[in-house]
Order: structure tokens, then sequence, then C-alpha cells
């Protein structure tokens, strides 16, 4: 096994497709990765674990006359590979014919990217000869990302308790090649912050509020300045007394980027393979249509820190846009979701999006709201199909006639996402880059406050 | 059993999990999946820090040492940090513990799975013609965890569950889709749920006829409610109302119920465990007889008769307050540490019948069905409902559109005035904390005051 594991992935790749074609799979894609992640974290503002792992994989896919079957596994090894081809092709045989089934032709990608570590006897297994990076450095600069957080916290919020957080490194190598000759290979780096936080006063609490994301790097700037945590630990101290409100209102919401998430996560389900396939979609017959309000651009950022631009299904993942001044561009379907329903394939990487900034500061937004409220978090269940929803909002001010006012506990908003959408009044100057998310605060109007 | 090393001490584990998922969509089947993943990791605790270190694979003889080497190497990079107090640790097992079994059914192969699902799909083409859309997805997991401590403790845990989910899809009054989902699980594989059109046809009937009543539902009123909330979510609020601020490592976090031991946290009507892995003489969903620490798992009264009496602990949250350990330390994947997780945590039954509550309700809501549940450490959760009536004057009107309940779990349990008589058990989620975890949570049903969104 200690060979196999040993071997470079595109070694492993054509081995397993060749093993898939010799079983007599019409059609198969096969993708191996490598993946090395070192970690420091904190507890109760202390420092107390430091982690580290390697861990590879190999997926198998394989048609048969429109039948597929997929598989995953963690041994490398020949043998392993010659029993999960035999597994699979018993498997494939019982599922049922689809001729939507297929694999990606003629796709090729090359992508290095983020801060890769140095491993010159294995260029493929963790870097290449060119990076200069160790795993002792990478654990170095979490340790030192790490006390410079604990050294914040103590001078500028000392009332705020760190329940968790860590600083890692994450490197995960890929090769994907399927019988219609695709190749795509891939070294992604990235560092990677996580920090969950309550503050105490008095024997009271806060709400807890969490930030993270990856980036390619940790020097350059103040590590709080990353993914908004300065500005998630310093309102927390703020929100240690709350009050509930008085009464129930019809106002507005000034969205802070973690609760816009929220509403993006519902419109990428609504443009995807189970709502188109499934007939769920309040966007299939809108392309082209005005869907949002004009402030709202919603674009790929498929080159972001720990993005691939890379599809699940083995495509090259070129820029999107979804959303151009609130005109929907175009439906999202994989290859199998487009054969299925006819609509065009639009080839999507696993995340990476980004809203375009407004001209508007942030202040002036909670000054244009008469009433309502600064929301840090939403707190709710998936929004229906229809896109109503209703939640709690969690580490949010209340606004009255544009001032911030007291802390909130207890208050919950209800609306519709496809509404909200169209709703935004502004869309702030100042944004929060999570890697994975690009975001600003968004001003909606028109929600129900209980 | 013998106290631990005072500055160092270890454990190994070397961890199988393989997983199962399908999914049929209008007939196609869109996902079918099987996957398998191994490693060992080694963690050591040296002056008061851990360290970890993990690797694919069963790592024997010399590959094992290189990683407790690691993992060492790690708790002595933290001492950089400076000297921190050293925990006397509780004590592990110190002997091999019994091998534990899944007396389940052989596994189902992939053609049973692929044509149990397409009979079901059939089943609903031919009796439900007007939906939109179905969906099922069938998924299972098994865990095997062999853990061998520095004191001499060694064990052989095992974990498994499957589940079913049932989507429908209809069109709303205002034209819009309109969904319910129902979630069956049980403990084992796929072949110990139950999967025949015979016996899911009442299941998928009762869900069909909560779909039509939907369709037409009317948008809940806001506010402070009386709720009868069905066991399936008293289950909920149990792991997330009041499981979560119960986690040892998240009240020493300021969790609000750090101080709050001995006091009322609920009505005299309410009693709440984490139980280790039976309950009433039968073995749960999700048994856990030795953690991921090797430590001996214990049921962990969380409320008894409504005060607060204790928590939920790994060796690290016990020593550091002064209790025992309660065997609650779990690793989601082969490279994960094991952090404070719950079991089985559940409320225990009272002596009502749902028909009693819900006649006892003047203007009230019953609430089904719920999607997901989030809770701070101020107590305050919120549930996602997706399936709720009216209720007015004792009996039930007209169904609600989707909305949320939340409120703080202790006022809200405070207000609880009638508990069911039947316990209902589900292990169907992930619970999420830094790692996944597959957990099982119960209850009866409950009579309270809760906040509804809604206008």
């Amino acid at each position: 096994m200690a060979a196999d594991d040993e071997l470079p992935l595109a070694t492993l790749a054509e081995r397993a497709l060749a093993s898939m074609a010799r079983r007599g799979f019409e059609h198969a894609q096969v993708d191996v990765s490598r993946r090395r992640h070192t970690e420091l974290n904190l507890a109760h503002n202390e420092p107390s674990l430091l982690r580290s792992g390697h861990s590879h994989q190999l997926g198998l896919l394989g048609l048969l006359d429109g039948r597929r079957a997929a598989t995953e596994l963690a041994d490398l090894s020949a043998q392993a590979l010659d029993d999960a081809v035999s597994a699979l092709w018993l498997a494939v045989q019982s599922a049922p014919q689809d001729e939507a089934n297929a694999v990606s032709s003629g796709q090729r990608a090359d992508i290095r990217q983020g801060p890769l570590l140095r491993d010159p006897d294995h260029p493929d297994h963790c870097g290449d000869g060119a990076a200069t990076l160790s795993p002792e450095d990478a654990a170095d600069t979490a340790a030192a990302a790490m006390a410079e957080l604990r050294n914040w916290r103590a001078e500028h919020a000392p009332t705020v308790m760190i329940e968790e957080a860590y600083a890692a490194h994450v490197q995960c190598n890929g090769h994907t090649l399927t019988s219609g000759g695709s190749s795509l290979a891939s070294a992604l780096a990235w560092y990677e912050l996580h920090v969950m936080a309550t503050a105490h006063e008095r024997g009271r609490t806060s709400s807890f509020n969490y930030t993270g994301g990856s980036c390619d790097g940790l020097a350059g700037r103040p590590l709080v300045e990353h993914c908004g945590i300065a500005g998630m630990l310093g309102e927390l101290t703020r929100q240690v007394n709350t009050e509930p409100l008085a009464e129930k209102f019809v106002g507005e919401l000034v969205l802070g980027p973690p609760a816009v998430a929220a509403l993006v996560e519902w419109l990428l389900v609504q443009l995807a393979d189970q709502a188109l396939i499934g007939d769920s979609s309040l966007y299939r017959q809108r392309v082209g249509e005005q869907v949002a309000s004009p402030l709202l651009s919603l674009a790929s950022r498929f080159n972001a820190p720990g993005v691939a631009a890379l599809s699940a299904d083995a495509f090259a993942a070129p820029p999107v846009m979804l959303l151009q001044a609130g005109r929907l561009r175009t439906l999202t379907p994989s290859l199998y979701g487009s054969r299925k329903t006819g609509l065009p394939h639009v080839p999507l990487a696993a995340s990476g999006w980004a809203i375009e900034a407004g001209a508007t500061p942030l202040e002036d937004l909670v000054a244009a709201v008469p009433r309502g409220a600064l929301v840090g978090r939403l707190s709710m269940g998936r929004p229906a199909a229809n896109g109503d929803f209703s939640g709690v909002i969690k580490n949010s001010f209340l606004i009255d006639q544009g001032c911030r006012g007291p802390a909130l506990r207890e208050v919950m908003v209800s609306g519709n996402v496809a509404e909200m959408l169209q709703s935004v009044r502004g869309v702030s100057a100042e944004r929060i880059d999570t890697g994975h998310w690009l975001l600003p605060w968004l001003h909606i109007d028109g929600l129900h406050f209980s | 059993m013998h106290p631990a090393a005072a500055s160092h001490c270890h454990e190994v584990r070397q961890h199988e999990l393989r997983r199962t998922r399908l999914q049929m969509i209008d007939g196609a089947l869109v996902g079918n999946l099987r996957s398998s993943e191994g490693g060992t990791s080694a963690r050591v605790h040296r002056d008061g820090y851990w360290g970890f270190a993990s690797a694919p694979g069963a790592c024997q003889g010399d590959a094992l040492e290189r990683l407790l080497a690691l993992a060492d190497r790690h708790a002595r990079t933290m001492a950089r940090f400076g000297p921190r107090p050293v925990l006397a640790l509780p004590a592990t097992a110190t002997t091999r513990l019994d091998d534990q079994t899944i007396a389940g059914r052989p596994a189902l192969s992939a053609a049973d799975c692929a044509e149990r699902l397409a009979a079901l799909h059939a089943h609903c083409s031919r009796h439900y013609p007007g939906l939109r859309s179905t969906r099922f997805m069938l998924a299972d997991e098994r865990h095997d965890k062999r853990l061998r401590t520095s004191a001499g403790g060694e064990s052989l845990a095992r974990i498994a569950r499957a589940l079913l989910a049932v989507a429908l899809v209809a069109e709303g009054d205002d034209g819009g889709p309109v969904e319910l989902v129902e979630l069956l699980s049980c403990k084992g594989s796929l072949a110990d749920l139950e999967l025949s059109v015979q016996a899911l046809a009442p299941v998928i009937e009762q869900l069909h006829d909560h779909l039509q009543a939907k369709r037409h539902a009317v948008t809940a009123r806001g506010g402070l409610r009386t709720v009868v909330m069905a066991a399936p979510l008293t289950g909920l609020l149990a792991h997330e109302a009041m499981g979560h601020p119960c986690e040892a490592d998240i009240v020493l976090g300021g969790a609000v119920t750090a101080g709050l031991v001995g006091r009322p946290v609920a009505s005299a009507l309410v009693t709440m465990v984490d139980f280790a892995h039976h309950f009433e003489g039968s073995e749960l969903m999700i048994p856990v007889y030795v953690d991921d620490e090797g430590v001996p798992a214990q049921d962990a009264v969380l409320i008894d008769g409504g005060q607060l009496t204790g928590f939920m602990h790994s060796r690290e949250t016990a020593a550091r307050m002064g209790r025992p350990a309660t065997g609650n330390a779990r690793a989601y994947g082969p490279g994960d540490e094991p952090l404070v997780r719950m079991r089985n945590t559940a409320v225990l039954p009272g002596h009502s019948s749902m028909e009693q509550m819900i006649a006892g309700v003047d203007d009230g809501v019953l609430l089904l069905k719920s999607g997901n549940g989030q809770a701070d450490s101020t107590s305050e959760f919120m549930f996602g409902i997706n399936l709720a009536y009216e209720i007015r004057g004792g009996r039930l009107g007209r169904a609600l559109r989707d909305t949320t309940l939340s409120g703080s779990a202790i006022k809200v349990l405070q207000t609880v005035d009638a508990v069911g008589d039947q316990m209902h058990w589900t292990c169907a989620g992930y619970c999420g904390k830094k790692q996944p975890m597959v957990v099982s949570m119960g209850g009866p049903a409950l009579r309270a005051q809760a906040q509804l969104g809604g206008r």
C-alpha cells in the first residue's frame, strides 16, 4: 500500500480509468486527491491543540448503458481499486437507465494557487518544487495568528470569550480524468480562519457569533481585518445587554454579509439541478427577466482562495454572472441537469460568489432606515421552496429614525426571500471577504417584525 | 481504572467510516454513491496542551510510532505559548472492554436499494398524479472505532444508522411550490429500515394529506402563542435548545447555564437526560459504551424535575469543573479530534395524551414538523416549522405556512404544562459543531408557550 500512496496523482488516475475501461464501463470519471492540513486551536481564550493530518481519496464514477453508479475510497492500493471497480460494476447493473447520464469531454485545466507547500521529493503530494513553505512554517504562521488574536482580544475586547478559534493551513491536490479525454489537475493551498465567541459582563452573556473563511496569506495586514473578525468581536461587546421589541411592526433591515449569504444560498438552490429537475424553481422560466433589485449584481469568484474553478462533473468553470443589475442571466444546471431538462449547461465551482459593492457607506444605509434593525446574523430554517421564511435576528441592533439603538433579543422577522431580493433599497460600499463569499450589507424593506 | 499520568497521556484510534447515499428525483437516480474512509489518529496530552496527528489507513508498527511521535511533537510545540496548569484528567478504562456489536440484517445490495426507490416512486406516481415532484433519499453510515489508551484501555465501538427521506412537492394556491418532507431513521444499515411500499404507503398517504392541507395554508399569527409540540420537535428542543448549553465546553465558554446548577430551569414536569446507550432496557439508536477518549460512558442527567443538575463532559472539561467524565467526547471522522458531543438526548415522557393536550388549548398552534434548528449560549433557540395547524377551541383548524418557533429554552420549558405519554426517537440528522456528528434525540409531545414567527 505504501508504494501506491507514493504514486503521483496523475498515475493513480490513469490506472483507475484504465481499470474501469477494462471492466467494461462505457464512460467513466475518476478523481484522485490528497489533502494535508495543519491547524492550531484556541479554546476559551487559551491555546489548546495543534493538529495535523493528511488523507487521500479516490472517486470512481461509471456509466454503462445509461446507468450510473459511483464510489469513493481512501485506500489507493491496486487491490482496493480492483475490488472497488468490481463492486461498482455490480452496482451500475441495477441502476435505472437514464439517457441524461454522461461525463465531460475534452476539458483541460492545470490550476496552481495559494501558499503551496514545498515537497521537492513528491511534487504533487503537497506542492511543487518552486514553493518554499514547509509544514513547520505553516504551523508557525497559524500559531502567530492565534497569538495575535489573543493579544487583540485582551487589548480591545477583554469582555469577549473566544469559545473556539483556529487558524489552519490546508492544501488539496487533485487530478480528474474522464473517458471523454478531460484532464483537470489542481494544487490549491489556503489559510483557514474560524472564530466563535461570546461577550460577558456582570453575569450577563451575549448571543454567540462567529466568522471565518479562507485567504491566501495571513501576513501583511492585522489578523482581525480578515473575514470581519474585528467588527464581529467589537459588536459582541455591545450585545451583552439586550432588549425585546415593544411591539410588532413592518419595517426595514440592514442585513450583514452572513445574513446576505443565506439569501444567496437560497437563490443558488433555486437555479440548480434539484429545483430545475423537480420543477420547483421559481426562476426556470425567468432568465432575462428582472428578478431582483437593479442594485443587485451577483457574479462568481471561482478564483477565490480555497476555490478551484472546476465543477464536480469535471468541467473547467469559467466566470459566470447570475444577476446583472437584478436581471437573471442564467440558470445553473450541471451536465446531467442540462441533459435532463434541455436547459443550457453552466458549470459551477463548489463555491465562490460576490455581490458587487454599492456606493453607499454602511452608516448611510443605517441612517436611511426609519424603523428596523441592523442584523448581524439570521437564524432561520431553510426558506420554503416558494421563498417564505421567518427567522430570529441575532447579533442585531434596533434602528430608530436612522440611529443605531440597543441590541435586540428574541426578535423574529418574516417575509419571502424572492420578494426580499426585489426589495433591496441599498447596497453598502463596504464588503466582507471570506474567500468563498465577498458580500456587502443590504438595505431591504417590507419585513414583518414580531 | 487508575488516574491518568499527571502530565502525559495519549490515545490511538483506528477509525473506519462507510457510507451509502442514493437520491431519486421523479424516478431518476441522480445520486448512487458508496464511500469508505479509514484512518489512524494519535492524540497526546502533555503539560496541559494537546497534540493530534492523523494519517490514512490502519497504521501499525513504525508508522504508528511515527504518528504518536508527531502528535507528541505538536503538544510540545504548544509550549511556545508558555506553561499551562496541568490538569489531573479523569481516568480512562485500563483493560480491554467487550467489543461492541451491531445485530442487524445483512446489508442491502445496490440493486436492492435502487429497486426499493423505484417501487416507492412508482407508488407515488400511481396514487398521487397531481404532485409536481417526488424525491427520495436513502443514506446510511457505519463507524468502527478501535481505541487504545496509554492507561491500557482498549475498545471497539460501533455506530450505524440509516435514514430515508421522502419529499413531496405540490402546487400551492398561489401557484408556487409547496413541499413536505418525512424522515424515517433507525439504528443499523438500510436493511434495518422498513422500505417496502406496503409498510410506507400509510406514511406517504399521511404526508400527502398534510401536503394537500398545506397547499391552502395561511400565514401564522406571530407572537407568544400556546403551542403543542409533536414528539419529534421535543427531541429537537432537547438537543438544540437545552442540550448544547449543557455541553461543558459551551458552559466553560460562558453559556447561561453556567450559574444555574441546582436552580429551576424548567417546569417540574420536565426531566431531560443525555443517555449513553440504553433507555428503559432497550439499546438506543446511537449507543456509546465507551467514548473516543476511552472513558466508559454514563448517562448525563441534565434536568431532573425541572432543576438543572449537570452537564456533559470530556475528560478535560470534567477536570476543569471538578466533575466526573461522562463519556461524551466523540470524534466524527478518522482525522477528527474528540469534542464534547451529545449521544441520545431526550425529555422523558409524562402522562398526557396528544388529544388531551390539543383539547386543552383554546387558541394555539399544533407544531408537527421541523426542518432544522439552532440554539444559542443564551438558550435562545430557533426551529424552522414546516407543518403546523391552528388550534381553536380545542380543535384543529387550518394549516399554516412555514414559520419559525423561537424563544429562550428556559422560559419555554418553564411554561410546560403537559407532557405526552408517547416517546419518539430519531437519528436522522447531523449535529454540527466544528465537525458533524450522528446523534439521536427523543421525547414526547409538550405543551408550552413560545414565540411563533408570523404577522
